[in-house]
């Protein structure tokens, strides 16, 4: 082999940067590009279940049978990013006990590990269940950051080479002669790392194949060659609850329905979902009873959760796909199986293979497929060694250790850095400089949005999904201009205000949906801050730099006067 | 929930310092049995403005103390329910004065948050070997080492202030020498009521009382004193004053069997010695709540503890009647009496008509009370009374007699100290015991309470 094949990946969520790790880790050269940060589509909007597969496990026992299996890989691989919570599936009495046998039965099928507990074990484990339940089953369902995993992944492809450009949006594909041979590409800043206020500019990359892993938005990049992929797009509302009002991820024993599942995130738990399919992945409308509904319903299994605060909502649009001659009415009945698309034996367009559907918990067995097809394509013989190889922070670590005496942390905060930074933690936290807490909701320290800033930039937002910095109760209120703050020294006054005002924005935009009780309060409260120390509602300084030369040095003291060089505060020129 | 449905006040009462954690929020008597309290539900109402760490009196003077919003609401929503997630030591250097309860505008718990993860850092990370976990646990249990004085007080008082055994004291655990242990009586106060008959005479005292006051004699005024521990060792006369006042408005006094009222022992995280006291406590409480009794304190710690505490802490039968029925005695009379109509006929003189520098506590902040001597004695003939201001005294009980926290309690105090020399009289006033201790510390007053003062003004010594 002359040289490696250069394969162009579009899309920087789950799917796209498996394929990324994987194909460069066999040792081809790979290009990936995503239109905003790493997960800006579906994957930085889901609510973080690492599926066990016992949600599927009575209507998609292919699915479930993929899940288990991956389930246990990335225990494996990515041990920083999961955190094994368990998961139940919660009978209550109007539940049938037909379906709850069918579950069990499926789960056994499957090859998932399940129980029967009682009410009284049920509650035991979780406290806050409502009382009335029946009884449930347990999986190991477990909670994963689907950030992380994605940022360990792509720090994965870069070790092995990869070139991994993000904010940069594919404009068309390179057709020649019946076959893509690339992709033109406009860069918001410039290639690299992205810097507010960089000029960008436009780029051909030629690549032997292209990948198209852009989930919901494949039927965009279809287009520009002429082919048709019926990707359809379905939305779900997410809610955040402030707090973990579970420790175990809360499914309901009902066949499919909305609403029926609770994962605990990191400090939060995440409510979910809905069903609903759109027209157009970026364009929809998120309505409050959507999130009205995941209350609602969801207080049936942790009555607390109606009193209790929620943080924000977001809503993600899964990339589901049929085959044409399915023709599912409704989006639920859509499989979640993944397809893999060639073009060429498809719609006779060579160079060029999408994949649509699928899970986040088997992004990589995706990637394995996917690459494998690639390979393929080269005759390229090489093992798939992405189920092996733990990512950049699964290495070996232990979270036991005395975070005062190692990173001069606090317990708590100690804690949750190195859960989030794994092996890395010594690399990132062992500083000799100062280390306040810049984020204190998730107790995130300045050496962590360092190391954040290090890998990406200017873009505060690129930090917080690393970090979680500006992620908790106060939703950025009270650290956002801290974050900001970090960037002085390797970036100037201007690149700070925009990447200040984005991250601003990109917090108000969840927290819309969550304006009542104790989270109006804390909008409020940010508000007035951010309005009146901070001149964050109209700052005459935004725009153009300041010039501080501008200023002049102040009056000069009067000669003549006995007080000279009395400032007007009383103390001397020079200081009191 | 949206905004067009929000929930509405069921109550109709507007009570913004409520903790508001959720009606569903229970963690108490989830599992009756357990001390694995799950307090992350508390976060919900902190909206980070850290009003509670500026009102800190610790964390201004101590620069490694992270204060009571890391304390409470960060700490609990970053914790999860599993063994390893640890409580950070620092919450062993919060004195337990509850400022903070009072400084947040959210109604944030956060002394519960406090109190229950300093019990759990004790029960579950604290070597119960060391050094320091023996003095905290002799420190906050006062009552057994004043018991033990109390049988030979007049030796207690010699040795417990003599010069080489403070040194040998702070040497081997930790207690400063700078304090002098305070006097313990020759008599306690049980050994003093005892001796005056006890709660039938009480009884037939308060029955005269009510009727030379023209009031219905069968009139159900009756109230059992919570003295506690140092009412009863050290200072009895003020447990004498109170039985004295009391009974002149015509009060029926019982003294039931009692033990601390835990305020050390919170502030220690010795949960499990202060849940053994607070059983007896209310058990013998709620008895005398069900009989139409009040209970009252004359240490506002005491009240306190009753009142607030215990419900945020314990799961114990009857507790909450016991707490809903707990009142300082300067409030309760108060509420009940025409005190400032009594007062404004009589002319102090004698002993105490002085001019008074009083200082609140902060646990009589935290019950609404900072102002009830004040507004009560400003206008009495014969004594002056003047606010020491708002500042904590510093001594927190036993936070101040550990060796490594005196300076830093001195310097809390420091702000009293000097509002005290600047305030006209040369007499201290407190209800909380350890506040005097520390104001007569620093200043060599001498420290008396609100009851002493209205015992010299309205008891006309024909009674005991």
């Amino acid at each position: 082999m002359a040289s490696a094949p250069h394969i162009a990946v579009i899309g920087g969520g789950s799917t796209g940067i498996g394929i990324a790790r994987d194909l460069s880790m066999r040792g081809l050269d790979v290009t990936l590009v995503e239109q905003g940060n790493l997960t800006h589509g579906t994957t930085g909007r889901m609510h973080g279940l690492l599926h066990s597969g016992g949600r599927y496990a009575v209507a998609d026992q292919a699915s479930a049978t993929e899940c288990i299996e991956e389930n246990r890989v990335l225990r494996e691989i990515a041990s920083h990013c999961v955190e094994m919570t368990g998961g139940l599936f919660v009978k209550r009495p109007e539940d049938t006990e037909e379906y709850f046998q069918e579950k069990l039965a499926g789960c056994a099928e499957c090859g998932i590990p399940a129980e029967v507990v009682s009410r009284e074990q049920a509650r035991a484990v979780e406290p806050h269940l409502a009382k009335d339940i029946d009884k449930a089953i347990t999986v190991p369902d477990g909670a994963i950051d689907p950030f992380r995993l994605v940022v360990a992944n792509a720090a994965s492809a870069m070790e092995h080479g990869a070139r991994i450009e993000t904010h940069t949006t594919v404009t068309d594909l390179l057709v020649e002669e019946g076959e893509v041979v690339g992709i033109e590409v406009e860069h918001d800043s410039g290639s690299g790392k992205r810097v507010h206020g960089t000029e960008g500019g436009r780029e051909e990359i030629r690549a032997d194949y292209v990948v198209n892993a852009t989930g919901a938005w494949a039927g965009r990049i279809g287009e520009m060659a002429d082919v048709d992929i019926e990707v359809r797009p379905s939305k779900g509302v997410m809610t955040i609850m402030n707090v973990r009002q579970v420790d175990t991820v809360i499914n309901r024993c009902r066949p499919k329905g909305d609403a029926d599942i609770i994962v605990p995130h990191e400090t939060t738990a995440i409510l979910g979902t809905t069903d609903e399919e759109v027209e157009d992945p970026a364009e929809y409308p998120e309505e409050q009873w959507e999130v009205d509904l995941m209350i609602d319903e969801l207080k049936e299994l942790v009555p607390m959760l109606e009193e209790a605060r929620t943080i924000r909502s977001f809503w993600g649009v899964r990339p589901l796909y049929e085959p044409p001659d399915v023709g599912s009415d409704d989006p639920t009945d859509i499989t979640r199986d993944y397809f893999l698309l060639d073009h060429e034996t498809r719609d006779d367009l060579p160079g060029m293979t999408s994949i649509v559907g699928g899970k986040f918990t088997t992004y990589r067995m995706m990637g394995e497929e996917i690459s494998d097809h690639v390979c393929n394509q080269f005759g390229i013989d090489a093992d798939c060694r992405t189920a092996d190889v733990p990512l950049p922070g699964s290495e070996d670590f232990s979270l036991l250790r005395d975070y005062m005496d190692e990173f001069g942390l606090r317990s708590p905060i100690g804690r949750r850095s190195v859960e989030r930074l794994g092996s890395r933690a010594e690399e990132v936290l062992k500083t000799t400089d100062p280390n306040p807490v810049v984020c204190n909701c998730e107790g995130v320290t300045r050496a962590e949005i360092q190391d954040a800033i290090e890998q990406s930039g200017s873009d505060l937002n690129a930090v917080r999904i690393r970090t979680r910095a500006s992620m908790g109760n106060c939703q950025g209120g009270f650290c956002c201009h801290r974050m900001a703050n970090e960037l002085h020294g390797e970036y100037d006054e201007a690149v700070a205000r925009q990447a200040w005002d984005e991250l601003l924005a990109e917090r108000w935009k969840g927290q819309r949906h969550a304006l009542w009780g104790e989270q109006l309060s804390q909008a409020m409260l940010n508000y007035a801050l951010h309005a009146t120390t901070q001149n964050r509602d109209n700052d005459p300084a935004d725009g153009e730099p300041v010039d501080f030369a501008a200023f002049d040095a102040g009056s000069t003291p009067a000669q003549s006067s006995g007080e000279s060089g009395v400032a007007a505060d009383g103390g001397t020129e020079h200081g009191d | 929930m949206s905004d067009a449905d929000q929930p509405t006040e069921t109550d109709g009462e507007f009570n913004p310092a409520a903790p508001n954690t959720g009606e569903e929020f229970e963690p108490v008597d989830v599992f009756p049995d357990s001390d694995d309290f799950d307090l992350r539900p508390g976060s919900d109402s902190c909206y980070k403005c850290s009003t509670c760490d500026t009102n800190c009196p610790v964390a201004e003077v101590d620069d490694e103390f992270p204060g009571p919003k890391f304390q409470g609401p960060e700490q609990w929503r970053l914790k999860q329910r599993d063994d390893e997630h640890e409580i950070d030591d620092s919450v062993m250097d919060c004195s337990n004065c509850m400022r903070c309860d009072n400084a947040c505008p959210a109604g944030v718990p956060l002394s519960q948050m406090h109190n229950t993860a300093r019990g759990e850092y004790v029960s579950e990370q604290m070597d119960t070997w060391s050094i320091e976990y023996w003095r905290n646990r002799i420190l906050s249990n006062y009552r057994t080492s004043a018991w033990l004085a109390s049988k030979l007080p007049r030796l207690a008082n010699v040795v417990m202030n003599f010069g080489p055994a403070r040194w040998v004291m702070e040497k081997t655990m930790g207690v400063t020498k700078e304090r002098e242990f305070p006097a313990f009586a020759t008599e306690t106060f049980r050994e003093w009521w005892a001796r005056q008959g006890g709660a039938d005479a009480s009884r037939q005292r308060a029955r005269a009382n009510r009727e030379r006051r023209g009031e219905p004699v069968d009139a159900d005024k009756k109230v059992a004193y919570f003295h506690g521990c140092y009412s009863n060792y050290n200072t009895t006369e003020v447990g004498k004053a109170m039985v004295r006042v009391f009974e002149q408005f015509g009060y029926e006094v019982v003294v039931p069997k009692q033990k601390c009222s835990g305020t050390p022992m919170f502030a220690n995280g010795m949960l499990d010695d202060a849940r053994r006291h607070a059983e007896v406590n209310v058990s013998s409480m709620r008895d005398l709540v069900d009989q139409g009794y009040d209970a009252i304190a004359s240490c506002t710690s005491c009240s306190m503890a009753l009142r607030q505490e215990y419900p945020e802490l314990f799961d114990i039968p009857g507790i909450d009647d016991v707490a809903a029925n707990t009142f300082e005695s300067l409030e309760y009379l108060r509420i009940h009496e025409d005190l400032r109509g009594e007062l404004a006929e009589v002319e102090v003189d004698g002993e105490l008509a002085e001019e008074f520098a009083y200082h609140a506590p902060c646990h009589a902040r935290n019950q609404g009370l900072e102002r009830q001597a004040l507004e009560l004695f400003r206008d009495v003939d014969g004594v002056g009374i003047e606010d020491v201001g708002e500042s904590c005294s510093g001594i927190s009980g036993t936070y101040g007699w550990k060796a490594e926290k005196y300076e830093k309690s001195m310097e809390i105090g420091e702000e009293m100290f000097e509002h005290m020399a600047e305030a006209e009289g040369e007499t201290g006033m407190t209800e909380c015991p350890t506040c005097a201790m520390q104001m007569e510390h620093g200043t060599g007053y001498d420290i008396r309470h609100p009851l002493e003062l209205l015992e010299a003004a309205l008891v006309d010594g024909d009674g005991l």
